[in-house]
C-alpha cells in the first residue's frame, strides 16, 4: 500500500514540473534539441521548491521523454487525429504527458489514442487512471483496452464505483490484469450480477471471503455462468469427486468447463482410477491429484495419469455426450440400456412388444456399502 | 477375485469399456429377405465381420501361411451374416423390424455371441444341441446355419424360455418350428448324459455365470457383493456339472463348444479343466482341447482377443470395440 500512494503521489507531483515543461517548448519551437540534463537543470530554477528529489526519481525511472521527441509526437498525432492544431495540441500534449508519466510509453498512447475512438481525451484519461489506481502496470492497460475499447464508453463515476467494489472484494493491487484479460466485462456488467455470484460463493458453497477473492482472480469465468451451473460445478466437485474448499480455491479448478470436468472424471472413475471417497474421506486407492487431472493437457492427462490410448478416450467422449444427452432426454424406451435382472444378457431386447417379466431391474440408490462391500473389481 | 491381478495393465481399459455402451452387432436373419437385408445393412456404413474373416482366412490358407490346419477341422460354421460399425464407430443399428416375409430382419447382439457359434463348426445334417439356450441369440444363430437337422434347445427357467419361444417366432417360419427340426425344453441341463448321451454331433454349453458386463452396473443384488459368495463358489461346480452333461450327449468324434460372458478363469478356463478331468476319471471318456488361434487370428481386427489364455480364447471389452466378454473354448470328445 505504501509504494503505491508513493507512486501516486509521485504522478500529482509531477503534473505541474510537466506543465511547466510544455509551456517552454511551445516558446522555444525552434531550439535544438537538449539533453535531458541541461532541460533538468532548466527545471530546478522553475518555481517550485524542494523538487530536486522528484526530478531524480523521474529521471531514474525514465519518466521525461527528450523533447523533441515528444513535439515531433504531438504533432504528428494531432495530424492524425486531425483537431484544430492550438486548443487540441495543448490537451493532447497534457494528456499524453499524464499517460508518460504514469509509465505508457510512445508506442503504448499511440495504441491508447487510436483505440479511444469517439471517447474524448479526457475520458481517456480517467479511465486509464483508474486503472493504474488499481495496480494494473501500463501494458496490460494498453491489452485490455485493445481488446474491450467498449470499456473507455464507461461512464466514470460508475467505473469510480465499480473499481472501490472490485476493491472491497479484494481485487484491487494489481490482482486485477487476469480478471480483465478474461473478463472486462466485470466492469460494464451489473452489479448485482456480481452480487449474486459473490453470494453464491459466500453462501451456498461456503467458500470464505478470501477463498472468494481468490476464486474471482484466478478464474474470472466464474462472472460470466450461470449461477445454476456454476453450483453444480462446485457440488460435482465437493460431492462426487470428494474435493473439499481449500483444494478447490487452489486447483482453480472452476475455471474448467463442466464437460472437460466429467470427461475425465468419469473416465478415471470407470478405467478405476478414480474413487469418490467414503464418509471417512478415505478411498482404496490414491486418487491423482486435481492438477494432474484438469490443469494438463490432454496428451499429458492420458499419458500419465489416464495411462490409456488416445483413441480409447476419443470414442470414449462421444459415448459420454450420448449418455448425456439420453439421460437429459430420459427416454424410456432405451431399451438397450435395460438392465434387467436376467442373468445371461448378450442380447438386446429384439421384441417390439416384449415386457419385462423379470423385474430384479436395480434402481439407482445409494448404496451403504458398509455392510455389504463388493469385492474389489 | 480381482481381475486386476489376472488382467493387469489391461483391466482399466476392460473396466471403462464394461461400464459403457456395449457395442451391438445385426445378425441377418437367412429366413428373411437376407440379400436385401445385408444391402441395408452395407448402407450404413457396416460391415460383416463374418464374411471379412472368411476371406482373410483363405488368403491366408492360400498363402501357405503357417500352422493352417487342415480344412476339415476349420471351417466355421456357415451362412452366418453379422454386421457390425467400424473400430471406434459408435453408431447404432436401428431397432429390428419385421420384412416382407413377415419375420424380423436382423437380429441385434453382442457381436461376440456369435464367436462360439461360428467356432462350433456345424456342418449340414449335424444334429445339435444348446443345453443352455436362454434368452436364444445363440439358438437363433444356429437355426441361420441351415446346417440343423436337428436342434434341442433347453434352459432350466421357463421364464427365459419363454422368451426363447418369443423370439423363434419372431424370425423363424412356421414349418421350420412347428415341424421336428426344433424341439423346446425347461429340462436341467445336467441330467442330459443320462437323457440322451452319445447321441450329438455338436454341443453348445453356453453356461449361466456372472455377466459382468450387467454385473458391474447392478448395485442391488450384485452377484460380486459379499453376501453372495457362496453363490459365486457354486458356480463353477455348476458350470462344470453342465459341460460335463454336454460332453456326455455328445457322440464320440462330435464337437462341443463351451462358453461364458464371464472374465474370470474360475468360470473359465478351469471349468474346462475340470471338465475333462471328470469325464477321464469318472467316465473313462477322453476329451480334447481344439486350438483356435487360427481361429482368434482371422477375428483379430473385429475383436479384442486376450493372449494369455491357458485354453480357449477370450474376447475382452475395448472401447474401440465394445464386445465381450466372451470366453470360448473348442473340444472334441476323441471316445
Amino acid at each position: 500500500m505504501a509504494a503505491f500512494s508513493r507512486q501516486v503521489l509521485d504522478w500529482h507531483r509531477l503534473i505541474p514540473l510537466t506543465w511547466a515543461c510544455m509551456a517552454r517548448q511551445t516558446l522555444h519551437l525552434g531550439e535544438q534539441r537538449r539533453t535531458t540534463a541541461s532541460l533538468l537543470r532548466k527545471l530546478t530554477t522553475a518555481s517550485n521548491g524542494g523538487v530536486t528529489e522528484e526530478l531524480s526519481c523521474v529521471r531514474s525511472n525514465n519518466y521525461v521523454q527528450e523533447p523533441e521527441c515528444r513535439r515531433n509526437l504531438v504533432q504528428c498525432l494531432l495530424e492524425k487525429q486531425g483537431t484544430p492544431v492550438e486548443q487540441g495540441s495543448l490537451e493532447l500534449e497534457r494528456v499524453m504527458s499524464s499517460l508518460q508519466d504514469m509509465g505508457f510509453s510512445n508506442a503504448h498512447i499511440n495504441e491508447l489514442l487510436s483505440v479511444r475512438r469517439d471517447a474524448s481525451l479526457q475520458q481517456l484519461l480517467d479511465i486509464i487512471s483508474e486503472f493504474i489506481l488499481l495496480g494494473l502496470n501500463p501494458e496490460p492497460v494498453c491489452v485490455v483496452l485493445k481488446k474491450s475499447p467498449q470499456l473507455l464508453k464507461l461512464p466514470i463515476m460508475q467505473m469510480r464505483k465499480r473499481s472501490s467494489y472490485l476493491r472491497k472484494l479484494g481485487l484491487g493491487e494489481g490482482k486485477l490484469k487476469r480478471v480483465l484479460y478474461c473478463c472486462p466485462e466485470i466492469f460494464t456488467m451489473r452489479q448485482q450480477d456480481i452480487n449474486d455470484t459473490v453470494r453464491l460463493l459466500k453462501e451456498k458453497c461456503l467458500f470464505t471471503v478470501q477463498q472468494v477473492t481468490r476464486i474471482l482472480h484466478s478464474c474470472p469465468s466464474v462472472l460470466r455462468e450461470d449461477l445454476g451451473q456454476l453450483e453444480y460445478k462446485f457440488q460435482y466437485a465437493y460431492f462426487r469427486m470428494g474435493i473439499k474448499h481449500p483444494d478447490i480455491v487452489k486447483s482453480e479448478y472452476l475455471q474448467y468447463s463442466l464437460t472437460k470436468i466429467k470427461q475425465r472424471h468419469i473416465y478415471l472413475e470407470r478405467l478405476g482410477r478414480y474413487q469418490t471417497p467414503d464418509k471417512k474421506g478415505q478411498t482404496q486407492i490414491p486418487n491423482p491429484l486435481l492438477k494432474d487431472i484438469l490443469r494438463v493437457s490432454e496428451a499429458e492427462f492420458l499419458a500419465r495419469t489416464a495411462c490409456t490410448s488416445v483413441e480409447e478416450f476419443q470414442v470414449f467422449k462421444k459415448l459420454l455426450a450420448r449418455e448425456e444427452e439420453e439421460s437429459e432426454s430420459s427416454t424410456s424406451d432405451d431399451k438397450r440400456a435395460s438392465l434387467d435382472g436376467d442373468e445371461d444378457e448378450e442380447d438386446e431386447d429384439n421384441d417390439e412388444d416384449d415386457d419385462d417379466e423379470d423385474d430384479d431391474e436395480a434402481e439407482d440408490n445409494d448404496d451403504d456399502e458398509d455392510d455389504d462391500e463388493e469385492e474389489q473389481l | 477375485m480381482t481381475y486386476s491381478v489376472q488382467f493387469g495393465d489391461l483391466w482399466p481399459s476392460i473396466r471403462v469399456s464394461l461400464l459403457s455402451e456395449q457395442k451391438y452387432g445385426a445378425l441377418v436373419n437367412n429366413f428373411a429377405a437376407w440379400d436385401h437385408v445385408s444391402a441395408k445393412l452395407e448402407q450404413l456404413s457396416a460391415k460383416d465381420f463374418v464374411n471379412e474373416a472368411i476371406s482373410h482366412w483363405k488368403l491366408q490358407s492360400e498363402g501357405g501361411q503357417s500352422a493352417a490346419p487342415s480344412p476339415a477341422s476349420w471351417t466355421c460354421s456357415p451362412n452366418l451374416r453379422c454386421f457390425t460399425f467400424d473400430r471406434g464407430d459408435i453408431s447404432r443399428f436401428p431397432p429390428a423390424r419385421p420384412g416382407s416375409l413377415g419375420v424380423m430382419e436382423y437380429y441385434l447382439m453382442d457381436a461376440a455371441s456369435l464367436l462360439p457359434v461360428l467356432a462350433l463348426g456345424l456342418q449340414p445334417g449335424d444334429i445339435v444341441l444348446d443345453l443352455c439356450a436362454a434368452p436364444g441369440g445363440k439358438t437363433l444363430a444356429l437355426l441361420q446355419t441351415g446346417c440343423c437337422r436337428n436342434l434341442a434347445a433347453n434352459d432350466l427357467s421357463p421364464s427365459r424360455i419363454a422368451r426363447l419361444q418369443k423370439i423363434l417366432h419372431s424370425y423363424v417360419p412356421e414349418e421350420i418350428r412347428d415341424g421336428n427340426q426344433v424341439r423346446v425344453t425347461s429340462w436341467d441341463g445336467r441330467k442330459w448324459g443320462e437323457l440322451e448321451g452319445d447321441t450329438y454331433d455338436r454341443v453348445l454349453v453356453d453356461v449361466p455365470c456372472t455377466t459382468d458386463r450387467h454385473s458391474l452396473h447392478e448395485e442391488e443384488n450384485n452377484i460380486f457383493k459379499r453376501s453372495r459368495k457362496k453363490e459365486r463358489q457354486i458356480l463353477p461346480v455348476l458350470q462344470v456339472q453342465l459341460l460335463a452333461a454336454g460332453l456326455l450327449a455328445t457322440k464320440p468324434g462330435g464337437h462341443v463348444v463351451y462358453s461364458t460372458c464371464s472374465l474370470s478363469h474360475l468360470q473359465n478356463e478351469y471349468v474346462v479343466q475340470g471338465a475333462i478331468e471328470l469325464l477321464a476319471n469318472q467316465y473313462s471318456i477322453q476329451v480334447q482341447v481344439e486350438d483356435l488361434t487360427h481361429f482368434r487370428r482371422v477375428f483379430m481386427d473385429t475383436f479384442c482377443f486376450f493372449s494369455s489364455c491357458q485354453v480357449g480364447e477370450l474376447v475382452i471389452p475395448n472401447l474401440m470395440a465394445n464386445f465381450g466378454p466372451m470366453y470360448f473354448c473348442k473340444m472334441r470328445r476323441l471316445t
